[in-house]
């Protein structure tokens, strides 16, 4: 034998050895329950994975998570595999709101139930095929931002919003946000409305931006997390901590820390625990045979300082 | 046979690759057929009277539909006057329980087939329905089959492929005259986005099939004159492909994102699906599009002379030029080739989305590319095989599909695809040195 054979033989038992240990992973489990969800890499989604997992395990189900990759053919790939095997049910959380329903009409024509969550399907004909939404109350959640924003500001000042318009749920929050200010006739003046395409890289350079060209600012409000603190960031820049208030949205780890250092105001709070246990009780009811709620909302809290002191949920960096 | 296995050493690969996953996903099914349907009827026939009350269930849209309805048909026939057939959700068989027992009856037996066992309402019935105690499940007796094997997963994984495959005809032409194509994942998204932008100028949801058609053809026209531009940039300017595409590649993603302003285009004629959902035949419109494009580049690069110039600028550019063969003439070919076949991908796969998104097909050039290389594609050019690459893209397919089968996860799979991609590559490089192991040459004999 030469080298380049047992280079080979190596691989090739690399190779057998991945498969069979994924293969000793295959339990007896009673069904399959295919999940496929943005983008696996951000931790939001990986957790509601690992809590679906953990639920319908408690029925005897196993659930296959895969990540969109924030594309809707992959995604759409996806369903189709899923419904090409037989699965008993889809766990959606659509890359795109309206594309994933030509993936969600081929699941209803094969007859697998699929439940949404976290964004809704809108494409016309497909959005009556889901079984079952459940997401968060993301309007409500805006209304809850603009309400810390008139207090921490005391109603007074010029104010810059961090948007992400691509995004439904995102479109929503600030529609709360500015119903709130024009409901309670709020004197605050929205200057400049920019998207932080929700990353901290953006969230940086657009707020660096804002205010050098509105320098008396004195409240941001961004759309998550990542981009409310790479605001963070580029006000401390600017040295400008104390005279600028930031509220964020989703009191993600990140989130709840720069809460608790006071970096932040307030990050509206989402409970993607919640999301994935419904997601389960509401196959679980549909297989029960009972009535299952078409659209579940999970109302938004506030996060504020207070709540970040002794939150073991912060302290173990988590959800 | 033997110089099937030295020409296309990767079918070899491809084989043992279902094999793997046909024994590893070797599982009871429940059977459906005239049979199934009999044998349930003898059951019932020898448990029960006719006035017995037997509920037929399936679940809506899947096969135990046809098979309640018509299990519940011949019950009828033979005189069991009270069957109720239950087609739908376990909503519906919930229902229809409560029914019966509102009535005061019960039933005497439940007969299905695997799906409905499964689901919660049976389960729950010593709870929900107590009374209905010594209510039996028929069941047709079940069969072993691997899932990898049935023909609605067989077509999953062409259907998965066939973008993919496409593209990777261009792909193999440019590689084989020793350059390469970066550009081709940006090219699906902007043929997506023009084609679907055609479409809504052109009457949107009320446009006539023409449009789409018409719309295609624009989409795949802005991919042609593209490659044209980079296939002269490189052949005229010496500028190395590398970069050319790559700069194509930012260029024609950018455009797609700014033609729509980063959202997806919906408004889109009723005809659209028709190629990427349709069939023919019974054969999926895709799959035979796959067919008559790989037969046709396979005589093209086969027997006839462009085909075989574009073999003989890879081989040797200067050697070429030399003995006549109009060199730029033919890289700017390959590379308008290269750019149409991303554009009739982009038309696919906005007919399978329905949609027109910017987003689509990032990363698809590197699959693209490994599927050509395990094809057995020299990335240095002058050798290579269309039908070869075919096998490259299924082996990619097969690897995807059956992984999904398996239920890996979506971080494992992306190991395990890196690893047999470059599995598969050394194996083919041995096998042309004539270094196999012995056990493996010894098989190729007996199969001689």
């Amino acid at each position: 034998m030469n080298r380049k054979n047992i280079v080979i033989s190596c691989i090739l038992v690399i190779m057998l050895s991945l498969f069979v240990y994924s293969c000793s992973k295959k339990s007896e489990a009673k069904g399959k329950i295919g999940m496929t969800c943005m983008d696996l890499t951000n931790p939001f989604f990986k957790l509601i994975a690992d809590i679906m997992q953990a639920e319908a395990a408690k029925y005897g189900y196993e659930v296959v998570s895969l990540s969109g990759e924030l594309d809707p053919a992959k995604q759409n790939n996806q369903l189709s595999d899923f419904v090409a095997q037989g699965y008993d049910a889809i766990f959606l959380n659509p890359v795109d709101s309206k594309a994933a329903g030509e993936g969600v009409k081929k699941a209803y024509e094969a007859g697998v139930p699929v439940f949404t969550f976290d964004v809704q399907v809108t494409d016309e004909q497909a959005k009556d095929m889901i079984v079952s939404h459940i997401g968060s109350d993301n309007y409500q959640g805006g209304l809850l931002a603009g309400e810390s924003m008139m207090k921490v500001t005391g109603d007074n000042g010029k104010i810059a919003l961090i948007t992400y318009p691509e995004v439904t749920s995102c479109i929503l929050r600030v529609n709360g946000f500015k119903d709130y200010l024009k409901e309670h006739n709020s004197k605050l003046e929205i200057v400049t409305e920019l998207s932080g395409k929700g990353n901290r890289s953006d969230g940086y350079s657009v707020v660096t931006e804002i205010l050098t060209a509105q320098p008396d600012i004195v409240g941001i409000f961004a759309i998550n997390d990542p981009s409310g603190l790479g605001a963070c960031a580029a006000v401390q820049k600017a040295n400008k901590t104390e005279l600028v208030t930031i509220i964020a949205f989703d009191a993600s780890p990140a989130g709840k820390q720069a809460v608790f250092e006071k970096k932040l105001y307030d990050s509206p709070q989402q409970f993607p625990r919640n999301m994935a246990k419904g997601t389960v009780e509401a196959f679980i009811k549909h297989l029960s045979g009972e009535e299952v709620p078409k659209k579940n909302f999970i109302p938004c809290a506030h996060y504020y300082y207070e709540d970040s002191v002794s939150d073991e949920s912060r302290i173990a960096e988590q959800w | 046979m033997q110089k099937l296995f030295s020409d296309y050493g990767m079918v070899l690969v491809l084989i043992v690759l279902c094999l793997l996953f046909s024994a590893l996903t070797f599982k009871e099914q429940t059977p459906l057929g005239s049979n199934a349907i009999i044998e349930i009827l003898e059951q019932i026939n020898s448990k029960f009277d006719k006035s017995d009350i037997i509920l037929a269930v399936g679940v809506a849209k899947k096969d135990s539909a046809p098979f309640a309805e018509k299990v519940g048909e011949k019950l009828k026939e033979a005189g069991y006057s009270k069957t109720r057939v239950v087609v739908g959700t376990p909503r519906d068989l919930k229902l229809a329980l409560d029914d019966i027992k509102a009535e005061g009856s019960r039933p005497a037996a439940i007969a299905t087939s695997g799906d409905v066992v499964k689901w919660r309402v049976i389960e729950l019935m010593p709870q929900s329905h107590p009374e209905f105690m010594g209510c039996e499940l028929l069941s047709p007796e079940s069969y072993m089959w691997p899932d990898f094997l049935k023909r609605s997963n067989l077509l999953a994984i062409v259907d998965r492929i066939v973008v993919i495959a496409i593209i990777a005809i261009g792909m193999t032409m440019v590689i084989i005259t020793a350059g390469i194509d970066l550009s081709v994942g940006s090219l699906i998204a902007l043929a997506a986005v023009i084609s679907t932008l055609i479409m809504k100028k052109l009457g949107g949801l009320q446009a006539s099939g023409w449009v789409v058609l018409i719309g295609f053809f624009g989409g795949m026209l802005c991919c042609g004159i593209i490659g044209a531009v980079g296939g002269v940039i490189v052949s005229r300017f010496k500028v190395a492909p590398f970069i050319t595409t790559l700069s194509v590649m930012m260029i024609a993603r950018g455009l797609a994102f700014m033609i729509t302003g980063g959202y997806s285009i919906y408004q889109v004629p009723k005809a659209l699906p028709w190629l990427g959902q349709g069939r023919l035949l019974g054969m999926p419109n895709t799959v035979i599009l796959l067919i008559v494009l790989y037969v046709a580049a396979h005589i093209f690069m086969a027997h006839t002379r462009t085909g075989r110039y574009i073999y003989a600028v890879g081989g040797n550019q200067e050697a070429a030029r030399l003995s006549g063969v109009p060199v730029k003439s033919v890289i700017v070919f390959v590379y308008v080739i290269s750019s149409l076949a991303a554009g009739l991908g982009g038309c696919i796969q906005t007919s399978q989305l329905n949609t027109g998104a910017p987003n689509i097909g990032v990363m698809y050039e590197l699959y693209v590319i490994a599927a050509v290389v395990v094809g057995g594609t020299s990335l240095s050019g002058g050798s290579g095989r269309i039908l070869g690459t075919l096998i490259g893209a299924f082996i990619i397919s097969v690897i995807q599909n059956g992984m999904n089968l398996l239920a890996i996860e979506s971080y494992k799979q992306q190991v395990v695809l890196g690893a047999v991609i470059l599995g598969a590559v050394l194996l083919d490089k041995a096998r042309r040195a004539g270094r196999l192991p012995a056990f493996l040459l010894k098989k190729k004999e007996t199969m001689n």
